[in-house]
């Protein structure tokens, strides 16, 4: 049943024993089974069954997606920035501030005329406007949103920064698997209690200020001295407290047995003596202006981040509108989960069935089948680290499925005539052919799906990520296999008969 | 099911006139879209704003709509496993909130999107840049792979042409333009160009038989086509009786795709090849005795003439003319063939 083997230097195998040592089935093979392993081996925290994570449509969760309340302005290089943020915050009483050699934040909302007159009127030229935060900003929502989520003890929370077209953080998006909306519109709206405290005696402290005496949070700032701190500022009454509870403790005269503790939610969050400099400074008149130093070098910046956080009390730096919310019971995404196991399922079928009633082959239409099967799991296996699945990502993979069949299709007709295959040289010629027109198209959707992965605002980069993950997975490893496969089992198939 | 596709048998001109008559149609329909909403397809609330709930209930649709009389529904979808699909009008943050509560209370399973009408205005700027560089990327794609003109120029009118229809399709059946429906016609101009790219590679690349390199084209074509089409048809339905809107809005999309793509393939494209095939080597037209005389003189004829003259002799007889009238360029243009 076997060809005459030549004399070669290498060995010749044929059917079974050739598909299994030829490298393209090898390295399918081996992805098919890693892929499952990725897939049910429990090793992440969210094992569930599966290792897959879901999207919020599937799991159930809500997602509000909040937009900042403020103004990227481009001033043309002439004018110093600085200066220009400077009086312009005068001018608009809100916070303005220079975030690059021509950007000026301003956190408070303005039509683009009254931000024209603006800037004109604090002697520089505008340029553009846009809305949306600068990146030190938008870190600071981030980072203060994830706290808040943090300390309810849920873990499974993402907060993503959106960014527009030009660059500019425009939107913030907390997604909150297995939480409801009302709890997630508390828990994004909640304020902590922030209170400073004074050491008297010992372990012994008391009552300072509340957060609502910190008028203003400045992000973290570095010394010439190379220590980082976070400066605040006090109203009047505050600084008045403030200056009051340091005499009245001694912490003006010593200020090193007097150390001056932060809480938030009653627990300890900063805790440090006076500067001798600000000691005696205090003891002359209020002090507004105040600055938490925190350390040198990256801890010294970490803890500065940190400390801003609770510094605000879970208020942002800016204000923000809520843009969209929304929210899927766990029922209801166990629901959708059955139907998008059963359309893929109705789908595969259907590719089946197409797939016999055109070749009436089963040696053909096994192998083709399992190598789109193939595709999707390594598919998912892939998914396991790089990406959620929400529904839209499972329409793209019934989609792959569907499309991963065409270029078999290709593939197959190319190569196969009247149900014979060519001898091996013109075999692999028409293979190479094949998968040339294969590549093309494959090309086409991939840059066709490109633009919704840049596009951050939709929640299609899972749909475009799992296209052209599908793509590239059937281009580089399952349609060379399947190529290897077929000519195997068609050649056998030949010497049988 | 045997059926060969004989592109002979076929007039390129209807081939392509009737493609190009149902674009400019949908071309119009796109256009009025534009013109009343700013974008090609009327705008669902992804882009919109409003507030979509989806709940499913053994409540009849009057009992629903009871239930949020007093609110501004815009539309209710049925599905036949009890969901119901409803849409409301944007409403602000505050009237939102209530209205959560007021859904959640009367369907603790409901799922809510709400979208804020600012929010949706840019995504629509965003969604329509990525339409466009998608359009850009793929004709990049396309010339890049055939490096030939007038190929590479159909293949990518093919492609806008499926979407074009497409859009206009969803127009006409009030289907919205949505997240969903967006990606799926990125997605169909990627796939638009499948077949298209199969056909045009094997019909110019490969040696052979005009006739034959089409039918084998079409064979392959049409059973890839259909897998496809299976594949989604099949989620389409499952989606369809399970009322799960984002699957069933992507491939109820991709299904119109499809059916266009196929049209546009097999007619517009391969009506156009066939031109461009006659009029690069007009010799090789082998269709009936008629056809063999005109190709006759074809042959030596201007390239521009090739394509009227191959339909019918008296046409041919001008040719003939034309070619005793300027005897050397013949004569040169025959020793280059050679």
């Amino acid at each position: 049943m076997r060809a005459p083997v030549q004399k070669k230097e290498k060995k010749e195998y044929h059917g079974m024993a050739a598909i299994i040592r030829d490298p393209r089935v090898i390295i399918a093979l081996v992805l098919l089974v890693a892929s499952l392993c990725a897939i049910f081996i429990p090793f992440t925290a969210n094992y569930n069954g599966t290792n897959l994570q879901f999207g919020l449509d599937l799991e159930g969760g809500s997602w509000i997606q909040l937009e900042f309340q403020a103004d990227v302005v481009t001033i043309s290089e002439d004018s110093d920035v600085n200066k220009v943020a400077d009086s312009m915050s005068k001018a608009l009483d809100c916070t303005v501030k220079a975030i690059d050699r021509n950007k000026i934040e301003v956190d408070k909302k303005f039509t683009q005329d009254e931000l024209r007159s603006a800037v004109a009127a604090a002697g520089g030229t505008f340029i553009s406007s846009s809305p949306g935060v600068g990146s030190e900003t938008a870190d600071s929502v981030k980072r203060t949103l994830e706290s808040k989520v943090n300390s309810l003890g849920t873990n499974d929370v993402k907060v993503n920064i959106l960014t527009g077209l030009g660059g500019v953080a425009q939107y913030v998006r907390i997604e909150m698997a297995g939480v409801d909306m009302k709890q997630a519109q508390e828990i994004v709206g909640k304020q902590g209690l922030f209170e400073i405290r004074i050491q008297t005696a010992g372990d012994q402290t008391e009552h300072v200020l509340y957060g609502d005496s910190v008028i203003a949070v400045q992000n973290p700032t570095k010394t010439t001295s190379g220590v980082w701190g976070v400066g605040f500022s006090l109203d009047n009454n505050g600084a008045q407290l403030f200056r009051q509870a340091c005499i009245d403790t001694g912490a003006t005269t010593n200020p090193s047995a007097h150390n001056i503790n932060m809480y938030l939610d009653g627990e300890e969050v900063y805790s440090a003596p006076l500067s001798p400099d600000l000691a005696s400074s205090i003891s002359q008149s209020p002090v507004n202006s105040l600055s938490a130093s925190t350390g040198t070098g990256d801890q010294g910046y970490e803890k500065a981040k940190e400390l801003e956080v609770h510094l605000r009390a879970g208020a942002l730096p800016v204000e923000v509108k809520i843009a969209g919310s929304g929210s899927t019971s766990a029922v209801l995404g166990d629901y959708f989960k059955v139907i998008c196991i059963v359309a893929a399922l109705a789908a595969l079928a259907a590719v089946a069935l197409m797939v016999y009633l055109r070749y009436r082959e089963p040696l053909l239409v096994i192998p083709m089948v399992l190598t789109n099967m193939t595709e999707i799991v390594i598919l998912l296996g892939v998914a396991v680290f790089i990406q959620q699945l929400d529904l839209a990502a499972i329409a793209a993979l019934i989609a792959v499925l569907g499309t991963g069949i065409d270029q078999l299709i290709i593939l197959t007709d190319e190569v196969i005539h009247e149900g014979l295959v060519p001898a091996k040289a013109l075999y692999m010629k028409r293979l190479k052919r094949a998968l040339i027109i294969i590549i093309t198209s494959a090309a086409t959707v991939i840059i066709a799906m490109f633009p919704l992965i840049i596009m951050d605002l939709s929640t299609l980069k899972g749909f475009a990520i799992i296209n052209i993950l599908g793509i590239l997975i059937g281009v580089i490893i399952t349609r060379p296999a399947y190529g290897k496969i077929v000519m195997e089992i068609m050649a056998n198939k030949k010497t049988k008969n | 099911m045997k059926f060969e596709f004989d592109i002979d048998k076929y007039n390129p001109k209807l081939t392509i006139g009737i493609p190009a008559v149902i674009f400019a149609i949908g071309l119009v329909i796109v256009a009025i879209s534009f013109g009343t909403c700013g974008l090609p397809v009327t705008p669902g609330i992804d882009f919109a704003g409003g507030t979509s709930v989806t709940i499913y209930t053994d409540q009849t649709q009057d009992q629903v709509k009871e239930y949020f009389a007093g609110y501004d529904l815009k539309s209710i979808d049925t599905g036949l496993s009890g969901g119901y699909y409803l849409k409301f009008g944007p409403m602000d943050n505050d009237k939102m909130q209530a209205f959560n509560e007021y859904i959640l209370a009367g369907y603790p399973d409901a799922g809510i999107n709400q979208i804020g009408a600012s929010f949706g205005t840019t995504l629509q700027g965003q969604a329509m840049l990525a339409i466009l560089f998608a359009f850009l990327g793929m004709a990049v794609v396309v010339f890049i792979a055939f490096r030939n003109l007038i190929p590479a120029i159909t293949v990518v009118c093919a492609g806008v042409a499926d979407v074009t229809i497409t859009a206009a399709v969803m127009n006409v059946i009030g289907m919205e333009l949505s997240l969903a429906t967006t990606a799926a016609l990125l997605m169909l101009i990627g796939y638009s160009v499948d077949s298209n790219i199969l056909l045009t590679t094997k019909v110019l690349k490969r040696q052979g038989n005009t006739k034959e390199k089409f039918a084998g084209a079409f064979h392959t074509g049409f059973v890839m086509t259909t897998t496809t089409f299976c594949a989604i048809l099949a989620m389409f339905i499952v989606s369809l009786i399970g009322q799960v809107q984002t699957l069933y809005q992507i491939s109820g999309v991709l299904v119109i795709g499809l059916i266009c793509d196929f049209f546009f393939t097999w007619a517009f494209n391969a009506g156009v090849l066939k031109l461009y095939l006659d009029r690069k080597n007009p010799q090789k037209k082998n269709s009936g005795q008629k056809a063999k005389a005109a190709a006759a003189a074809v042959s030596a004829a201007d390239a521009a003439d090739a394509e009227k003259s191959s339909d019918n002799a008296s046409q041919a007889q001008k040719t003939q003319k034309a070619q005793t009238q300027a005897p050397s360029r013949n004569r040169k243009r025959r020793g280059g063939k050679r």
